[in-house]
């Protein structure tokens, strides 16, 4: 039975590059950035293209909202075997509460089955999109879909998904990891999935892949053609960088430990 | 043995700037034969390369060569993680990049897949020899073979599915080729049996693909001796039935595999044919003594590919080295050296190891211009063709007479590049804890394979210099004289590009005399100066493509803002171009001046001379 699948493809500065807080104290240096798909949205592209792949079929609809340079993102995913992508053009700052709007108004346009998208983005760490989606959406959700064990181990391979679709595809059961452990979730679709980093291990965008996603069409719209209010809810007023952590100390015995874990850090 | 960590190292940036803003890849991508490609592909496919290699190809590096292959039954086994890579290899579509497109693949050019290539074998050079050699023997097939045999064999090989060799050498045939002496007996149907052993055989048998097909030099009965007689034959290890399925073992057998120094992955085999009577091959392009032209297509191929080998190897040891070198404390600043409570530095900050840094970014990024050069003459050639045929024949002529230096300068440069990363390392470089020493045994190779390097001499002085009545030779230097009338001024490169202007009158005249020397009894001193000529010419050339780098560099450099964050990379190029110009393009005069000196005193002593034993 064909299933229809919208992920999401944030652009975010690669894990790689250093990153610098600007002279003005509100942002990061962007000069000299590298930029990749979150790498969350690209595990819930690659899980999405799985589940397609298993029920004989169906789409994988990818969207990313910013300027043109997500459309960078955009035909990774398409070169990883999406079907098609949703540009929503826009500059200037976003919050998380816009880009959720943007997504509720494109889901109700496009009607998935379901929606897959990373637990947060490695950029600000928010972990909420996903949330405010299912909530607006009135959808079932299951956050930090993940898999038991170390990927490259052969149990693994060899055991069944994290996500497995009914046959009539109306129930999505879902393995997520929680601080105890592991839960596993039975939801009633449509529903929103958030991916943990253990969900899977993304393909390789293949030659031939990324030679036909030139020609696969991105559609766009804007935050004001879909009815979506922009104005950030939340402005960023200072920036900067973490205390840089003192050299450690020896101490000549566990009662001066003792004493300067109770008196000095206050710890116990 | 589980795979190990990822070592290789490229600056994609570096990577970038050769294929897109010195060699306008633009310029090619979406003309003739690569319609359909871009700059933005290019790019994209760059990245996916490079995280491939690091992923698969890199971790598996140190563990094969610990490991090396085994014959099993008479198979070889191949490294663990092997058999994986291969298939993981051809999912990703990335060893079918350039291949046609009615064989199945992307079409790409050439000067793509030659930084594609570098970027594999940098990371496993022994694994990144079978899908090669697989590729090189398929080509062979797809412009010499029937259509039949480009349907059966070519498709299958383009594409993973069967692997390949060339099968050339001979225990008494080696340089000397012409000396093989494996026989084809013709049979009623047209087809040969074949009998005879084969040695040095890369990927000779391997456990990656369902069958392997051999092409084999041997001689049809009656045929003459020399090379002139010599054929060549599609000798399957597994028959294959006209539509693709595998019949019984063709009676190829493995004798054995050697022991080696570097490239401990890729199985070195002794393969005896038809020991048992049973071994049939068939003629490619059903010619017969063709064998030559038909294996030199291949060899150019595999001669160009050695010379990326090469780069490749050197390339990730300087950059592994430069790691090092920013990492590793040791000793305090020269200028303060006397005073025992100064800070330890890193030893990036010591003046020898900044000078040996350099001359590994010169010469590494001057080796990959080189190569890129030649690729990117290969796709024009091919986009003029039929269309303007006298460009299309200048853009050829570069190829043929850039080929023999490609495979000679890179090799020798890769083993010496990689002594002097080691010994930015010191002693820690001689530990097999960090990569260079493995860097180091696989480059060796090289100057030796595909060719050894005073064949490469032997070839561009005896055939490649007198090409076209000379004219191959004299555009190459024109181009030069160009470019060095353009650029004498250079506020910057000035005095570089005159010494760049002498280099090449160095060379122009000592070509003179080479033909001086052919025509006089003075011949032996062309052997015995051969290889001296490649290396002179070979560093005018890197010196030209590493000046043409610097003055674009500059020019790039001049619509950055101060604090652009790419100026430190366009400065660099500079300083690459700066100290080629001036430590190594001198040295072309002084090698001209001992050429000069016509010494013959290693024919002039006696054997018994060389040594009391």
């Amino acid at each position: 039975m064909p299933i229809k699948i919208l992920v999401t493809a944030k652009r975010v500065e690669d894990y790689e590059s250093k990153i610098k807080v600007n002279a003005q104290g509100n942002g990061i240096v962007l000069e000299g950035l590298k930029y990749k798909i979150n790498p969350f949205d690209e595990i819930g592209v690659e899980e999405a293209l799985r589940l397609v792949a298993k029920h004989g079929g169906g789409e994988v609809v990818v969207a990313s909202v910013g300027t043109k340079d997500v459309h960078e993102q955009l035909r990774h995913a398409l070169a990883m075997g999406a079907t098609r992508a949703i540009w929503v053009n826009h500059a200037g700052p976003l919050d998380q509460m816009t880009v959720a709007g943007c997504l509720q108004k494109l889901i109700e346009k496009e009607k998935p089955d379901l929606a897959i998208l990373g637990k947060q983005a490695i950029d600000d760490d928010q972990n909420q999109v996903g949330q405010y989606l299912a909530e607006w959406l009135g959808w079932s959700q299951a956050t930090f879909a993940s898999k038991e064990e170390s990927l490259e181990s052969e149990a693994e391979k060899s055991k069944t998904p994290a996500l497995q679709l009914s046959a009539d595809a109306k129930t999505l059961t879902v393995i997520r990891e929680v601080d105890g452990g592991l839960e596993t979730l039975e939801c009633s679709m449509p529903c929103v999935v958030t991916t943990d980093l253990r969900l899977n291990q993304p393909r390789y965008a293949s030659l031939p892949g990324i030679m036909k996603a030139k020609s696969k069409p991105i559609e766009e719209h804007t935050p004001a053609t879909l009815g979506v209010d922009a104005t950030p809810k939340i402005t960023v007023t200072k920036m900067e960088h973490p205390p840089a952590r003192k050299a450690g100390i020896k101490v000549p015995d566990v009662a001066t430990l003792m004493d300067k874990l109770k008196n000095e850090a206050k710890v116990i | 043995m589980s795979a190990g960590i990822n070592r290789y190292k490229a600056d994609l940036r570096e990577l970038q700037f050769v294929l897109f803003e010195q060699f306008n890849f633009a310029e090619i991508a979406g003309k003739g034969p690569y319609e359909g490609w871009d700059q933005e592909t290019a790019k994209t496919i760059l990245q996916e390369t490079y995280r491939f290699a690091r992923e698969v190809l890199g971790p598996l590096n140190g563990s094969a060569d610990r490991e090396g292959c085994k014959v099993v039954e008479g198979s070889v086994i191949t490294p663990k993680g092997f058999k994986d890579a291969w298939k993981q290899l051809f999912e990703a579509g990335l060893k079918q990049i350039a291949v046609p497109k009615e064989h199945g693949g992307q079409g790409a050019p050439f000067a793509l897949y030659a930084i594609i290539e570098e970027i594999t074998s940098g990371a496993n050079t022994a694994f990144n020899m079978y899908p090669g050699l697989a590729w090189g023997a398929a080509e062979v097939i797809s412009q010499c073979g029937t259509e039949h045999q480009k349907k059966l064999y070519a498709d299958r090989m383009f594409n993973g599915v069967w692997g390949g060799t060339m099968c050339l050498s001979e225990p008494q045939a080696g340089s000397d080729v012409g000396a093989a002496v494996t026989r084809a007996v013709k049979q009623a149907d047209g087809t040969f049996k074949i009998s005879g052993t084969k040695i040095f055989i890369s990927g000779g048998d391997h456990d990656l693909a369902e069958n392997i097909v051999h092409l084999v030099l041997a001689r049809i009965e009656g045929a003459p001796a020399g090379t002139k007689g010599l054929s060549l034959f599609i000798v399957p290890k597994k028959r294959a039935n006209a539509d693709g399925t595998l019949g019984p073992h063709n009676d190829v057998q493995v004798a054995s595999i050697e022991h080696k120094l570097g490239i401990n992955g890729s199985a070195t085999c002794v393969l005896n044919f038809g020991e048992n009577g049973e071994c049939v091959g068939e003629l490619v392009g059903a010619v017969e003594h063709q064998g030559m032209p038909q294996m030199f297509r291949m060899m150019n191929g595999a001669r160009i590919a050695v010379g990326i080998q090469g780069l490749a190897i050197a390339a990730s040891a300087y950059l592994n080295a430069l790691e090092y070198a920013k990492d590793r404390k040791q000793g305090a600043n020269f200028k303060s050296w006397k005073d025992p409570a100064a800070p330890r530095v890193p030893i990036i900050e010591h003046p020898d190891v900044r000078r040996m840094l350099l001359e590994l970014k010169s010469h590494t990024e001057g080796i990959r211009a080189l190569v890129v050069k030649l690729a990117a003459h290969r796709d024009l050639s091919l986009i003029y063709q039929g269309k303007d045929d006298e460009k299309a024949t200048y853009h050829a002529s570069q190829v043929d007479l850039l080929t023999p230096i490609v495979k000679s300068y890179a090799s020798d440069e890769a083993f010496r590049l990689c002594a002097i990363a080691l010994q930015v390392y010191g002693g820690a470089g001689y530990l097999k804890d960090w990569p260079v020493e493995q860097y180091l045994r696989d480059a060796k190779i090289l100057s030796i394979y595909e060719g050894t390097n005073h064949i490469q001499a032997m070839d561009l002085v005896g055939r490649k210099l007198g090409q076209n009545g000379g004219a191959n030779f004299q555009t190459f230097m024109s181009d030069i004289a160009t470019f060095v009338e353009k650029h004498k001024s250079h506020p910057i490169f000035g005095k570089e590009v005159a010494a760049l202007g002498d280099a090449s009158e160095a060379v122009v005249s000592t070509a003179m005399g080479f033909m001086g020397w052919s025509q006089s009894d003075k011949v032996t001193l062309v052997p015995l100066s051969a290889n001296r000529f490649l290396e002179m010419m070979a560093k005018t050339t890197v010196g030209f493509v590493l000046l043409d780098a610097g003055v674009r560099a500059e020019e790039a450099l001049a619509k950055l803002g101060p604090t652009a964050a790419d100026r430190a990379f366009y400065e660099g190029k500079r300083y690459s171009a700066l100290y080629y110009g001036r430590n190594v393009l001198p040295q072309v005069k002084q090698l001209a001046e001992l050429v000069t000196f016509e010494d013959t005193s290693p024919m002039d002593i006696s054997d018994a001379a060389f040594a009391s034993f």
